[in-house]
C-alpha cells in the first residue's frame, strides 16, 4: 500500500540535486598536487587553455596515500569515521574504514564508474548499480556519484578561467565550469576558486540546473606536504541545510607512493588491507 | 357514472395477452435488461468488496497510526516510540494493533540486484491485523533467525512477493543479502534467507516488498526508537468512524503525556479510505457507474416497451373511439394504458428479478474463471486479483434495479398515453 516509498529515498539522506563534484575525498592531493606546480611555474601569465591542460596532464599517474577523519553532521546524527585511501590517479581509489569499531574495515573500491563496497559483516563484496548513486556514501553528505564523477569531469565540463584579480584582498583565480550538452551530470556550474600565489583552492560552489547554490566546498588549514600546499582540512556543507556538514580532515598525505593499477582490484577490496 | 377501478385493472391484464406473442417480446426485452443490469452490478459489487478486502485485510487494516513526515516523505527517523504501542492496547482492548517498520534498501541475489522495501511486522500481531502472513504461495512464514550461512555468518529469515522472486531468482531456500542506509548513517547491511514467497496482492509489495521481523530490522537498521506504522483491525467495520475518533484520542493524551521530537510531526491516524484513496473513489466511481449504466440498459429496452403500447394503442384507435363516444372519459383510457404497461413492467421485473437473482448467485458462487488465460491473475487500481472474478448479490441492488426499470418502462409509456388523451372520437370512428 505504501506505493510512492521508492526504494532511492530513503537510502539517499539528503533529497538536494546530486552529481558531481571535482574535489572529493581521494582526489584532492592531486588537484593540489597538480595546481601547487602551475602555481610555482606561471604565476599571472597563464593562459586558460594552459591551465586547463596542465592540471589534466598533472592529474594523470599520481598515486596518494592518505590518513583522515570524516565528520558528518545531520539533524539525526553525528558520527565520525577514521579512513584510510589510496589513489591512482583519478580513476582508481579505495577507501578504508578503520574506526569506529563498528564499521571496521568496511571498505570501498572505485575503479573508473564502477563503486563496489565490501561489508565485513557478511562478508561480502556488492557493486553499487546505478539506481543507487545518488545514494550517500557511508552517511556523508557525498554521494557514489560523486566519486564516480570524477573520472570523467574533463569530458563533461568545459571549463574556462572567469575572474582573475584581487578578492576580499586575496588575488585569486575563478574557475568555472559548464557541462557539454550532451553530458550526464547534474550540475548546472560548478565554480573554484584558487589562490593565485600557491595555487590552493580555497572553496567551490556546486550549482543546480536553475543556477541556484546547492552546496560550498570549503578548504582551509593548508600545510606544506613535498613542497605543496595541501589544504588539511575540507567542510562540504547543503545550502538547504545550514546545520549540516560533512568535514574531512587528512592526519597526513603522502604523495607519490609507489602503487599498481593491480592494487585497485576486488581482491585487494575483499583482503580489506 | 361511478366507476370501479378493479375494471380498469381487469381490462388491462387482458388487454396485455390479446396479443401473447407481442407482450412476451417486451417482457423479454425488459427482463434481458434487467438481468444485464443486476449481473453488472453484482461484479462490480463483487470486485468493489474484493477490493476493499484486499485494501484493508490484506495489508491496511481498518486504521492506520504515523507520524506526519512518515507519511510525507518516508522520513526514516519519523517513528513512534514503542512505549505508545502498548499504551494503545491497553487503553484500547477491543482494536487489535500491528506495527511496522520500514527502509528502502538494496537486494542483491547471485549476480542480480534490485531496490528494495523493507518491511518489518511482528509475527505474533500481524496475523491478527491483516493476512499478509497466510497469503504463502510456497514456503512456510517464519521470520526468526535462519540457518548460518555456509561461512557460518548469522541470518535471517525474509519473506518476498512472486515477482520479486522471479526477478532475482530465488527460491525459498535462498540467500538475499540486504544492504541500505542505516539511521546512524552506517552502511545497513544484513544477510537473509528466503523462507517464504507469497502470492501477488498488493502489486508495489509484489514486485519490491522484502517482509522481515522487527528484531532483525532493528539489528540492520540501527533503529531502535520505535516504528513507523500502527495498522489497526477494528472490531466492527460498521464503526469505523467511532474506533478512528477513540484511537484519535487516546493518541492525542499520549502525545501530551509523552511529547513526540519536533522534527517527525505529528502522530496522525487515517481510515484506510484516506491512505488508500485511489480505491475508496473507484469503488463511488464504479458504483455511480453501475447507476448509469442501468439507465442506459434499461432506456434501450423501453424503447422495445414504447413499441409495444403505441401499437396497442394504434389498432384500438378505433375501440377507444367508441367508447370516447358513448361517454368514457379520456383520462380513464389513460388510466387503462398506463396499468397495461404497468403490468408489463412489472411481468418483466419479476421475470428479470427471478432470472438475474439465480445467474447474480452463480456468479457469487462459482466466479467467472480467467484461470485459462491470466494464470497468475489480473492487476487493478495497484492491485493484484485472483484469475476467478467473483459477483456480490446485494438484495437492495436488486430491488433498486427493479424500480429502475418500471419507472423507465413507465416514462416510456407516457407518450401512448398523451396520445389516447388526444384522440378525438368524430375522427378516429371515421
Amino acid at each position: 500500500m505504501n506505493a510512492g516509498f521508492s526504494a532511492a529515498s530513503v537510502c539517499t539522506m539528503s533529497k538536494k540535486p546530486l552529481g558531481f563534484v571535482l574535489l572529493l575525498v581521494l582526489l584532492i592531493p592531486s588537484l593540489c598536487a597538480r595546481a601547487a606546480q602551475v602555481g610555482a611555474a606561471e604565476i599571472g601569465t597563464i593562459g586558460v587553455e594552459d591551465l586547463i591542460r596542465h592540471m589534466d596532464a598533472l592529474w594523470r599517474g599520481e598515486t596518494s596515500k592518505a590518513l583522515l577523519t570524516m565528520t558528518v553532521t545531520t539533524r539525526r546524527y553525528k558520527r565520525t569515521m577514521t579512513i584510510e585511501a589510496w589513489s591512482h590517479g583519478k580513476h582508481r581509489s579505495l577507501v578504508v574504514v578503520r574506526k569506529p569499531k563498528k564499521d571496521r574495515d568496511v571498505a570501498t573500491l572505485k575503479v573508473k564508474e564502477n563503486i563496489w563496497n565490501y561489508l565485513p559483516k557478511i562478508n561480502r563484496v556488492t557493486k553499487v548499480p546505478s539506481s543507487m548513486m545518488a545514494g550517500s556514501w557511508m552517511g556523508s553528505h557525498f554521494t557514489n556519484d560523486d566519486l564516480v564523477k570524477d573520472s570523467t569531469f574533463e569530458d563533461d565540463y568545459q571549463s574556462s578561467i572567469t575572474f582573475a584579480g584581487e578578492r576580499d584582498g586575496r588575488a585569486v583565480y575563478e574557475v568555472t565550469s559548464i557541462p557539454k550538452a550532451d553530458a550526464a551530470v547534474v550540475w548546472g556550474r560548478v565554480t573554484i576558486v584558487f589562490e593565485q600565489s600557491a595555487m590552493t583552492p580555497l572553496h567551490a560552489l556546486y550549482y543546480d540546473e536553475e543556477d541556484v547554490l546547492v552546496r560550498t566546498m570549503r578548504f582551509d588549514q593548508p600545510r606544506e606536504i613535498d613542497g605543496r600546499l595541501v589544504p588539511m582540512r575540507m567542510q562540504l556543507q547543503p545550502e538547504d541545510k545550514a546545520d549540516e556538514s560533512t568535514v574531512i580532515v587528512y592526519e597526513n598525505i603522502e604523495f607519490g607512493v609507489p602503487l599498481q593499477e593491480s592494487f585497485f582490484s576486488l581482491q585487494t577490496l575483499k583482503r580489506r588491507r | 357514472m361511478p366507476v370501479n377501478p378493479s375494471v380498469f385493472v381487469f381490462i388491462a391484464w387482458r388487454n396485455i395477452w390479446r396479443y401473447p406473442v407481442r407482450s412476451l417480446l417486451t417482457v423479454f426485452a425488459l427482463a434481458g435488461g434487467l438481468v444485464m443490469v443486476i449481473l453488472y452490478s453484482v461484479l462490480v459489487e463483487g470486485i468493489s468488496r474484493q477490493m476493499v478486502d484486499y485494501a484493508t485485510e490484506m495489508s491496511t487494516g481498518h486504521l492506520q497510526l504515523h507520524r506526519r513526515a512518515f507519511i510525507d516523505e518516508q522520513d526514516l527517523y519519523a517513528t513512534l516510540p514503542w512505549s505508545y504501542l502498548d499504551a494503545i492496547e491497553t487503553r484500547l482492548p477491543d482494536i487489535s494493533a500491528a506495527p511496522r517498520l520500514y527502509a528502502a534498501g538494496l537486494a542483491s541475489a547471485q549476480a542480480s540486484s534490485t531496490g528494495v522495501l523493507m518491511k518489518a511486522v511482528d509475527a505474533v500481531r500481524e496475523p491478527m491485523v491483516t493476512s499478509v502472513l497466510s497469503q504463502v504461495r510456497s514456503g512456510t512464514v517464519d521470520l526468526g533467525p535462519a540457518s548460518p550461512s555456509e561461512e557460518g555468518l548469522e541470518r535471517h529469515n525474509v519473506v518476498v512477493g512472486t515477482q520479486l522472486a522471479k526477478n532475482l531468482k530465488l527460491q525459498v531456500g535462498s540467500e538475499l543479502i540486504l544492504v541500505t542506509q542505516a539511521a546512524d548513517g552506517s552502511i545497513g547491511n544484513g544477510l537473509f534467507r528466503i523462507a517464504a514467497i507469497l502470492n501477488p496482492v498488493d502489486t508495489a509489495f509484489d514486485r519490491t516488498g522484502v517482509l522481515m521481523s522487527i528484531e532483525a530490522f532493528q539489528a540492520m537498521m540501527y533503529l531502535q526508537t520505535g516504528f513507523h506504522e500502527l495498522a489497526i483491525k477494528t472490531r466492527d467495520t460498521a464503526e469505523l468512524e467511532i474506533s478512528q475518533a477513540a484511537l484519535d484520542a487516546t493518541v492525542r493524551r499520549l502525545t501530551a503525556e509523552q511529547p513526540l521530537d519536533a522534527l517527525g510531526g505529528a502522530a496522525l491516524v487515517r481510515n484506510w479510505r484516506e491512505i488508500n484513496p485511489t480505491i475508496s473513489d473507484m469503488l463511488e466511481l464504479s458504483r455511480s457507474m453501475v447507476i448509469v449504466m442501468g439507465f442506459i440498459i434499461v432506456g434501450l429496452a423501453s424503447f422495445g416497451m414504447l413499441n409495444t403500447m403505441l401499437m396497442a394503442v394504434h389498432e384500438r384507435t378505433h375501440e377507444f373511439g367508441i367508447l370516447l363516444a358513448i361517454g368514457m372519459k379520456s383520462r380513464w383510457l389513460m388510466l387503462m394504458v398506463l396499468i397495461e404497461s404497468f403490468f408489463l413492467a412489472l411481468i418483466s421485473a419479476l421475470a428479470g428479478a427471478v432470472i438475474g437473482v439465480w445467474s447474480g448467485r452463480y456468479i457469487q458462487r462459482h466466479g467467472i474463471d480467467f484461470s485459462g488465460t491470466m494464470p497468475d491473475g489480473y492487476d487493478w487500481a495497484g492491485m493484484s486479483f485472483e484469475p476467478v472474478m467473483r459477483g456480490h448479490l446485494e438484495p437492495a441492488h436488486v430491488i433498486s434495479a427493479c424500480l429502475i426499470m418500471t419507472l423507465v418502462a413507465m416514462l416510456s409509456s407516457l407518450f401512448p398515453c398523451w396520445r389516447t388523451v388526444r384522440l378525438k372520437p368524430a375522427e378516429v370512428m371515421r
